[in-house]
């Protein structure tokens, strides 16, 4: 890597750093958490977090992972082995009452009258209507019991009032316009927090040049040439066999092998002017 | 047996057309086809946006009968499902988001089109009129000389009136020629004044008002293409084609811009025409009609069997029309924004009187489109009609709750 390569990346890093560094002004490490999936970007954000807390002399806040059912055992395998490194006591949120019902298969059908209160509270509030629905990570209900509710139920026992989040900019067109700090007003079954993230102006190459020139721990699966991560059944491989930095990142769409429907339709509806 | 086509045009306003009475020349071929239409000059939208009007459109049911949810409930009986089990080839074309795949308006369909894997422009989320025709010739091309050729049901949809109102400089020049703004003068009045609901200057809610026609020009264009379509394929002698809108827009007159949730006349009131080789000569119905009628009028061309989940009543034979009301009900939003605190809105009118009801501050307006067709003068306290008129409406508001 060269020197003007580098000399971009301490630039991305310090700003990142600046970021954090304004959090913990704003709010105490112990009502904060930070997001973990596992995932390259979601890493490199607690890397970084990790680097000013050691460099400032701050408590980690906690990080939570949410185990959604469908999850990749490659995945799974790297948060625990990535855990130990960095001596993280990682927390795994789950909804358990969601797995119960489904007996923890995909697509086996879920009543709605077996979920708890909770859980059939939020249904409700989502407007799902329906009395049965199959099991799936990604799909309307499911993705919203299994990471909303779960995220949510988090935020309000904890009492956290600012989630570190890893969300970049050149991810999708509709993130474009998004600012490092956005407060979500709460509301019914929804506590009120602010969210940040620190790696907003990543791009995809960013992150992996930066994952090379730091030596971070990624997941094994950007090798076989997955580009982005989601649920195990709803995520493919970009160009099977090719590492995810070797493929032409800004030609092609990063999450082409994620569901996009919902993204493309919401980003579209931002332009018309709802939403 | 003919085929029917749908052609629905998104955000249209009944007062720009020609043949209701608009003075402008907004469009001219719409107009020219007049002579064998029937035209309705009562036609109601059953909500102010599409969430809210293709249910009625398309599954002759309203919006809030599955409850507040965005996506198009299985519940619902789509006219696309209905047809194809008969055996009709269904073919549906658009570009509104809100009609996607995600949201479960493909159902029924042979063919469907909702643009989504294609790439759009970055100011117009959509693609456009010509874009569109350029999909149904494809599949017409290649349907008509099928061996399984047999009379199908073609929904069209047109997206370029919605906002953001960026007109290409032809239609401009045809609106007002002195209007000099680029596409980003354009964008920003979108983005300033429109997305603020921002009526203070009245001077630029006017020049927003023209950039509308210009769209409204423009699609009109696209009309007449789509007929030279069917005719390029001789199918349209053999074709009924309806035509609508899913709700109109404001400019001011209710104090707000767009279509939000709102019950009045610039939104509610929509054009509706049904085409036919076979008349010949225009014809005008004064009949109170809505949205929910048309799915059943479709069932009613294609020779089938009423259905009993469609609330509406088949147009057709005219004579056999009911006297009724028209009924819609939406989320009562007033921004670009629906909140969750965002609570329904209902409306209902019969002969000239027009009562709504809002939820969220419980207040009751009514208007005599006949002496107020403005409606700017809340007879609910002064009419001796009032009474009556709630007592119609209330039994609609309890379904909900």
């Amino acid at each position: 890597m060269n020197e003007e390569m580098k000399k971009k990346n301490r630039e991305l890093i310090e700003k990142s750093k600046k970021i954090v560094r304004d959090t913990f002004v704003k709010f105490q490490p112990s009502e904060s958490a930070i997001t973990w999936t596992g995932g390259k970007d979601s890493t490199t954000n607690l890397w970084l977090i990790r680097q000013v807390c050691l460099e400032e002399n701050i408590d980690l806040p906690q990080v939570i992972t949410i185990d959604e059912g469908d999850a990749f055992p490659e995945i799974t395998d790297f948060l625990i082995r990535a855990s130990h490194k960095w001596h993280i006591d990682l927390k795994w949120l789950c909804n358990f009452d969601v797995l119960k019902c489904c007996q923890s298969h995909l697509n086996n059908t879920i009543k709605i009258e077996d979920l708890n209160e909770r859980n059939q509270a939020e249904l409700k509030r989502i407007d799902f209507e329906l009395s049965s629905f199959p099991f799936e990570a990604e799909s309307y209900a499911g993705n919203h019991l299994m990471k909303t509710v779960v995220l949510n139920q988090f935020i309000e026992e904890n009492n956290i009032k600012l989630l570190f989040m890893a969300l970049r900019r050149d991810e999708q067109a509709a993130r474009r316009h998004d600012e490092y700090f956005t407060k979500h007003e709460g509301g019914y079954l929804m506590p009120e927090h602010t969210r940040v993230s620190p790696i907003l102006h990543f791009t995809e190459r960013d992150i992996w040049e930066n994952i090379k020139l730091h030596n971070i721990p990624y997941c094994p699966l950007y090798k076989l040439g997955y580009r982005s991560l989601g649920a195990r059944t709803a995520s493919n491989p970009g160009e099977v066999g090719i590492p995810a930095w070797e493929q032409d990142l800004e030609n092609t769409p990063e999450r082409a092998g994620r569901r996009q429907d919902k993204e493309k339709a919401m980003e579209r509806l931002r332009k018309l002017g709802y939403m | 047996m003919k085929n029917v086509i749908l052609l629905t045009i998104d955000t249209l306003r009944k007062d720009v057309l020609g043949c209701y009475g608009n003075k402008d020349k907004l469009t001219p071929f719409i107009d020219s086809l007049q002579d064998k239409c029937i035209k309705f000059t009562n036609a109601h939208s059953t909500g102010p946006y599409t969430q809210a009007s293709f249910p009625g459109i398309l599954t002759s049911s309203y919006y809030l009968e599955y409850g507040k949810q965005k996506k198009c409930s299985p519940k619902r009986t789509l006219i696309s499902e209905v047809l194809n089990k008969s055996g009709i080839t269904t073919a549906g074309f658009h570009s509104n988001p809100y009609l996607c795949d995600y949201f479960g308006w493909n159902r029924g369909w042979d063919v469907f089109y909702d643009s989504m894997q294609d790439e759009v422009s970055d100011t117009v989320p959509y693609i456009k009129g010509d874009g569109i025709n350029h999909k149904v010739d494809q599949w017409l091309s290649s349907y008509i000389k099928s061996d399984n050729y047999r009379p199908f049901f073609l929904w069209t949809h047109y997206m370029d009136i919605h906002e953001p109102y960026i007109p290409a400089r032809e239609y401009l020049d045809k609106v007002d020629p002195s209007i000099d703004l680029s596409e980003d003068e354009m964008l920003n009045l979108f983005k300033e004044v429109i997305l603020k609901r921002d009526i203070s200057n009245q001077k630029i809610v006017k020049l927003l008002k023209k950039l509308y026609d210009a769209e409204v020009r423009e699609t009109d264009d696209y009309v007449r293409d789509f007929f030279r379509i069917l005719e390029k394929y001789d199918i349209l002698k053999d074709s009924v084609i309806i035509i609508t809108a899913d709700h109109g827009d404001e400019f001011g007159e209710h104090g707000g811009l767009s279509h939000d949730g709102k019950m009045y006349s610039e939104i509610i009131n929509i054009p509706l025409f049904i085409y036919s080789n076979n008349h010949t000569q225009s014809e005008a119905c004064d009949k109170l009609v809505s949205h929910i009628d048309i799915s059943p009028t479709i069932i009613y061309l294609f020779g089938l069997e009423p259905l009993k989940a469609f609330k509406g009543h088949s147009l057709f034979p005219l004579e056999n029309y009911p006297q009724k009301g028209v009924y819609g009900e939406a989320i009562g939003k007033t921004s670009s924004h629906e909140k969750e605190t965002d609570e329904p809105i209902y409306f209902y009118q019969e002969d000239e009187l027009r009562i709504i009801y809002r939820e969220n501050d419980q207040s009751w307006e009514m208007y005599d489109l006949n002496r107020d067709p403005q409606e700017l003068n809340n007879l609910i306290n002064t009419s001796a009609k009032s009474e009556d008129m709630k007592k119609k409406l209330i039994p609609q508001i309890n379904r909900w709750q």
